[in-house]
């Protein structure tokens, strides 16, 4: 009984939490401008929905934060490659990327709408410069990494120097590499939300704000149960890839003999 | 059975006087790129005939994993010389096969993948390289696991891929750095005798590295003895055991020899504590 | 010396605006920056936005500490807990915390106490997961250990899971620290009347460029200096890990 209890938990949990949302909500303890109802704010998704106008912002919030992330993914994994590899890429990006990794580089982001204006490419580029430090760091610290016993093993198995980079390199760094896009994932979702928080019009960021400007609170709130969703949808999926690719890794293998 | 009587008719009748591996006044130095030099290897000179089992045997940091480095051409002989066959030792390749002690299999790779690996290398059509790995695999007892990932299999399990990766590529010697090492001390046992199974349907130069004493006597015919660093060649024993004998260890002869070897040991055991 | 890259960078930028290769609308020289800065730091412009910022940051950031560690340990500590509130952690965890702006900015308006919630309730997350991460691989036999020595339940908790969960923590913790900068900056940004982010984004608007690309590296800066900082403040805390 216990046990079954326990597995329901989750369940239980997030039921709880949106039934004491609506009866807090209605309680009057708090207005509803602090607290719409539960019920208001999923009413108010379900319209959104309805009119197209939730499919068009969060269309475009996805498209700007994935092409960023992708674009960071390639660059990150590209240039993490260049330092290992090459003495004069280490000597340049190695101070570059530790000095920037720890900075909020959010803090560019009226530079950025200096030189690149208030469209797409200035929102995009936001993130790309956000979301390729930890894919760097990640892949430098991947294939620095590679025991030097696998690259024998490979030469001695007849593998050219210039094969070991793609035939053993990049498979055995892949593990790390994957957790490096999976933290950066996020990382370009919050930064694309706050650039279109910034910068207003489409997107979910955008439509927040301006909720706001109106007190709209159910449209604030809708906005965020959106992107709650959207980002958790986006890193499950992360890591089904991750079960995906990296189906021999030993956390997801069950064992085939004692 | 008696491999031992084959060689001693073969190291008699000069046959084998062609050395396969001719190490000469060969040092090494590693330099970290933080810290000081270490000298691990000091003027080390062995020859190795073809067929034969030799173990490296010494303590902790010897070199003797140094020294099969070389021979396998992944470290730069700075000074003296080796040749494999007449010829200076180069780049490292299927010839000389490595085992590993913590097997060094490609994770990503299944069994059946990870034994064609080398067999990709060397160019052969797709059936060749099945049949082949096939072959290897039931060679050394893996019959059912071919799809499997090296991390689903046992430490004895990873061991046996291993050699049979290295196997499959038909190498003129085996180069194993203390290849059982890792393994519990019962798959340890079963391992040796399943070396020495796989040695004597397939004969072949082995060059064991180890650390036991006991390992080395009932492996090979020839003991390398090696000193504290930095390592020299403090001796070099013959075995002359009668393999055959299931109970080898119980026999007299096996432990005189383990004694004797053990006494040229302990004291640089103790050096290098 | 391992920052030259930055230097020769630096000596590049110079370089390209004062050979009129780049235009200085976009791209103040560093030199003009750095007067700038220096104008601004001397007529306190640049004092009053940077208490208030740091008050923001470092309430906020302490009171996650806080909390987010209570919460972490005794998460790991009492199953029951763990198996209800642990789900919703971990489905906040994807959440972008930068969400959270226009909301408290609905609750307490455009000042302190806004950006103060904000902080708080991002960065308690990240410390709430390393605390429990750290307390978790508490080894159970520590544990056995202390309690046949003689300890009670609640002695056990201060006196030994804690301290194992300290290095976890102090990684949550620097987590946390990066994160506090970001979501100070981009709140002050958008929704503020005051702070180093009001600061940048009323010099672009002003269009005093020289000025507002100082205060950015300044915050930017910040935000390098206090990770260093807080690397060589905990090294002691993290000097028993193997």
């Amino acid at each position: 009984m216990a046990r079954v209890i326990l597995r329901l938990a989750p369940w239980i949990s997030i039921v709880a939490l949106g039934a004491a949302w609506e009866l807090f909500a209605r309680s009057g303890a708090v207005t509803p401008f602090m607290l719409p109802r539960l019920s208001v704010v999923l009413e108010r998704i379900g319209s959104d929905s309805a009119s197209g106008e939730l499919w068009q912002n969060l269309g475009m919030t996805l498209y700007r934060s994935l092409l960023g992330f992708s674009i960071s993914a390639l660059l990150g994994i590209g240039l993490g490659f260049a330092v290992t590899q090459n003495r004069l890429a280490r000597w340049l990006l190695d101070p570059l990327v530790s000095v920037g990794f720890p900075m909020p580089k959010i803090a560019f982001l009226p530079i950025i709408t200096l030189w690149l204006g208030f469209h797409d490419l200035s929102k995009i580029s936001m993130v790309v410069f956000d979301a390729v430090f930890p894919v760097i760091t990640a892949t430098i610290a991947a294939t620095g990494g590679v025991e030097r016993h696998l690259l024998w093993s490979a030469r001695n198995l007849g593998a050219r120097p210039r094969e070991l980079l793609s035939e053993v390199v990049f498979p055995a760094a892949l593990p790390q590499i994957m957790t490096g896009l999976q933290v950066a994932l996020p990382i370009a979702l919050i930064v694309c939300i706050v650039a279109e928080m910034k910068m207003g019009g489409i997107g979910l960021g955008g439509a927040m704000i301006t909720a706001s400007r109106f007190a709209d609170s159910p449209g604030v709130f809708a906005g965020i149960v959106e992107i709650a969703l959207a980002g958790y949808v986006l890193v499950k999926l992360m890591a089904l890839a991750r079960r995906r690719l990296l189906a021999w890794h030993p956390e997801a293998l069950a064992p085939a003999t004692v | 059975m008696q491999y031992d009587a084959v060689n001693k008719f073969m190291f008699d009748s000069g046959a084998a006087s062609v050395k396969q591996i001719v190490v000469e006044g060969v040092s090494h130095t590693y330099r970290p790129a933080r810290g000081r030099d270490v000298l691990a290897l000091e003027d080390v000179s062995l020859e190795i005939a073809p067929r034969e089992f030799v173990a490296l045997l010494g303590p902790s940091g010897c070199g003797k994993s140094t020294l099969l480095y070389l021979i396998g051409g992944f470290l730069p002989v700075e000074k003296g010389a080796i040749r494999i066959e007449g010829q200076p030792v180069g780049a490292p390749g299927p010839d000389r096969g490595i085992v590993f002690q913590h097997f060094a299999l490609f994770p990503w790779k299944t069994v059946r993948a990870n034994v064609r690996y080398g067999l990709e290398k060397m160019g052969l059509a797709r059936e060749e390289q099945e049949r082949r790995a096939q072959a290897q695999i039931e060679m050394v007892g893996l019959k059912g696991f071919e799809e499997s990932y090296p991390s689903q299999l046992s430490g004895g399990m990873k061991q046996r891929a291993a050699l049979a990766r290295t196997l499959a590529v038909d190498p003129k010697m085996l180069l194993m750095d203390e290849p059982f090492g890792a393994l519990d001390a019962q798959t340890r046992s079963l391992m040796q005798a399943e070396l020495l199974a796989i040695w004597q349907r397939r004969p072949t130069t082995v060059l064991f590295v180890t650390h036991d004493v006991q390992e080395a006597v009932l492996l090979a015919q020839r003991v390398v003895v090696m000193s504290a660093r930095p390592g020299r060649i403090k001796a070099i024993v013959e075995t002359r055991l009668d393999r055959a004998d299931p109970h080898i260890y119980r026999s007299p002869a096996f432990a005189e020899k383990v004694d004797e070897i053990w006494n040229l040991v302990r004291d640089e055991a103790l050096k290098a504590q | 010396m391992r920052y030259l890259p930055l230097l020769l960078l630096a000596l590049a930028w110079e370089a390209l605006v004062q050979l009129g290769l780049v235009s200085r609308d976009l791209l103040p020289s560093l030199s003009d920056v750095l007067k700038a800065g220096w104008v601004l730091l001397r007529e306190g412009d640049f004092w009053g936005n940077g208490a208030a910022s740091l008050y923001r940051g470092g309430a906020g950031l302490a009171l996650a500490i806080a909390v987010g560690a209570a919460l972490g340990i005794l998460m790991a500590w009492w199953r029951l807990l763990d198996a209800f509130v642990g789900p919703l952690v971990e489905a906040l965890y994807p959440m972008p915390k930068s969400a959270l702006i226009p909301v408290t900015v609905l609750w307490l308006g455009f000042g302190d106490a806004s950006k103060v919630l904000l902080i708080f309730l991002g960065c308690m997350l990240p410390v709430t997961l390393a605390a429990y991460n750290g307390a978790r691989s508490c080894e159970q036999a520590l544990v056995w250990s202390a309690r046949s020595l003689g300890a009670s339940r609640l002695r056990v908790l201060w006196d030994v899971v804690v301290p194992s969960a300290l290095p976890e923590l102090v990684n949550g913790v620097r987590t946390a620290l990066a994160l506090s900068f970001v979501l100070l900056v981009s709140s002050e940004l958008i929704v503020a009347r005051a702070g180093l982010g009001y600061l940048i984004g009323f010099l672009g608007e002003g269009g005093v460029y020289d000025a507002m690309f100082a205060v950015v590296l300044v915050v930017a800066f910040l935000g390098f200096f206090a990770d260093r900082l807080y690397q060589r403040a905990t090294r002691r805390v993290l000097a028993w890990r193997e």
